[in-house]
């Protein structure tokens, strides 16, 4: 009995871990400078249109993608109706341009691959290429 | 030569310079996009009038539709058109925005042509319901604003700083059109027109602060023409006080905090206007909202106090009969610049049914202590000073 409450166990232990893996955004990059390092904060303004200091441009998921919803929750930290919202008054009054969405997170994968400076977010589990620099992880 | 005519002639030579490119290309570069709103009001009172409603079912006051077309022609130049068909009278449709922007780096953003004027957070978004929460933005705060667009310079510079994020705008430019009051519209020049603002963003939070000011040429003929017998007589206080040209400044703070949950949004400002027939304005407004994906509920206060000098009467009765009617005539222009005092409470709920379409519901409990029917609230005869409006509207962006 012992032995089947450790295994168990051990297997819903697994099952938040692989699920908490699934819940981390990570944000990648393709940039030569490897050391670039970003904090949450600075995430949130680079997809918000704000300039940092560096040659980064972000890219995003269409509005019904999960790991876009993920990232919204907790990296923007703003619902999905807001950052439409903010991105109406900045289209119709000319600040701002929303970043180009990618179909998919494969895609993304891709784009950035072909796209010196572009930046995107993907689920914690996603292969990235060695080409490409992981930013930023919401764990 | 005014601005939007150099701006046809230098977009024109540019254009005409600039190669033709391939057609995939072209599509990338012509960009349209748009926004429409519709939207159902109904006042509760049957003296009355607000935001233009009054007690029948109506459509045609605030319902609109925006089209917009950029094109660029390069990664630092571009060219935006706007044109808004409104429904209600108190708006005119044709080319709200009209210009070149150039973008010589990230953090730099200089845009020239026609333009709306950046005095409040939403000032230049006035049209695109979407774009915030309320149905009817806080309308003691927002009516305060006489005149919308310029034509001229706007520079902008952002910086980031750690986790802050500064911007800094300023901009230069004239107004020449009309100036839309419930009690009709007034022909009007505003000259040496600029301003700068500045806002911080951190954690949520961001604070704006404004100064805006320009030389307002108001035509109102039957007040210039008593100014001149004023002068004649040597009134020479009394005509100055009637002279409708003179600086308005104004001044704005504004407070806000957003996350996932819910919102905070307030704003207050001051508006001083030198010459007599142009108001002093206090008005602010505070809302908080709750989020609860895909709805958000909110209720919002706002008020607005307008007062003019009211300087006493100079002109001396009982001397003649001539003086007799100056005196009169000068007592009764100065009762048609009456002081206005209202508050407007209201509670609503969005649903953000798709990613580009919103239902909105909202009602607006206004009151008042002073109506002047120059503003939103107009009094149609024994109106009680207290009123609801009750709205339903669709925001749509394409």
């Amino acid at each position: 009995m012992a032995r089947v409450l450790i295994i168990l166990l051990a297997y819903c232990l697994g099952m938040v871990q692989s699920s908490n893996a699934a819940e981390t955004i990570i944000v990648v990059a393709n940039t030569a400078d490897k050391s670039i390092q970003l904090n949450r904060q600075q995430v949130r303004n680079l997809f918000m249109g704000g300039a940092l200091p560096y040659d980064l441009d972000a890219v995003a998921l269409p509005p019904e993608n999960h790991t876009r919803v993920l990232f919204n929750t907790k990296v923007v930290g703003l619902t999905e109706s807001r950052i439409q919202s903010y991105w109406a008054q900045m289209r119709f009054t000319g600040r701002k341009k929303a970043p180009v969405e990618i179909k998919n997170e494969e895609l993304v994968v891709e784009y950035l691959m072909t796209n010196v400076g572009a930046t995107g977010y993907l689920p914690a589990g996603v292969a990235i290429p060695e080409e490409l620099t992981v930013l930023y992880s919401s764990k | 030569m005014k601005p939007t005519k150099t701006l046809a002639l230098f977009l024109s030579l540019l254009l005409g310079s600039t190669p033709f490119c391939a057609a995939a290309d072209e599509k990338d570069k012509l960009q349209f996009s748009g926004f429409t709103r519709l939207i159902l009001g109904y006042l509760d009172d049957k003296n009355a009038e607000y935001v233009g409603y009054d007690n029948s079912i109506s459509l045609d006051q605030q319902s609109l539709i925006g089209l917009q077309a950029d094109y660029t022609f390069s990664e630092q130049l571009s060219f935006t058109g706007q044109f808004i068909g409104h429904s209600g009278e108190q708006r005119s449709s044709g080319l709200e925005w009209l210009y070149l922007t150039y973008t010589p780096t990230k953090e730099w953003r200089i845009k020239l042509g026609k333009q709306r004027i950046p005095f409040f957070n939403y000032s230049d978004s006035l049209d695109v319901g979407f774009a915030y929460p309320w149905l009817t933005l806080p309308q003691q705060f927002y009516d305060t604003a006489f005149f919308s667009t310029f034509e001229g310079i706007l520079a902008n510079y952002e910086y980031v700083a750690d986790n802050w994020v500064l911007n800094f705008e300023g901009y230069w430019g004239i107004y020449d059109d009309k100036i839309y009051l419930a009690s009709g519209e007034i022909d009007t020049q505003v000259t040496g027109l600029f301003g700068f603002n500045t806002s911080a963003a951190v954690n949520g939070w961001t604070f704006r602060a404004a100064y805006n000011q320009g030389n307002a040429d108001l035509t109102l003929p039957g007040a210039a023409q008593f100014v001149e017998v004023l002068n004649q007589y040597g009134f020479s206080q009394s005509a100055e006080t009637l002279n409708p040209d003179g600086l308005i400044r104004f001044y704005q703070v504004s407070a806000n905090y957003e996350n996932l949950d819910y919102f905070i949004r307030s704003e207050m400002a001051t508006m001083v206007g030198e010459s007599g027939p142009v108001p002093d304005i206090d008005s602010f407004y505070i809302s908080a909202g709750y989020n609860f994906y895909p709805y958000t509920i909110y209720i919002s206060y706002g008020e607005r106090d307008v007062h003019y000098d009211h300087p006493a009467n100079e002109i001396p009765y009982g001397i003649s009969t001539e003086l007799d009617v100056v005196a009169a005539t000068y007592d009764s222009v100065l009762a048609g610049f009456p002081d206005d005092k209202t508050q407007g409470t209201k509670i609503g709920l969005r649903w953000d049914w798709r990613y580009n379409v919103a239902f909105k519901g909202e009602v607006t409990y206004v009151n008042a202590d002073k109506v002047s029917n120059d503003f939103a609230l107009k009094d149609l005869g024994n109106f009680d000073n207290s009123a609801v409006l009750y709205q339903l509207g669709v925001e749509w962006v394409f």
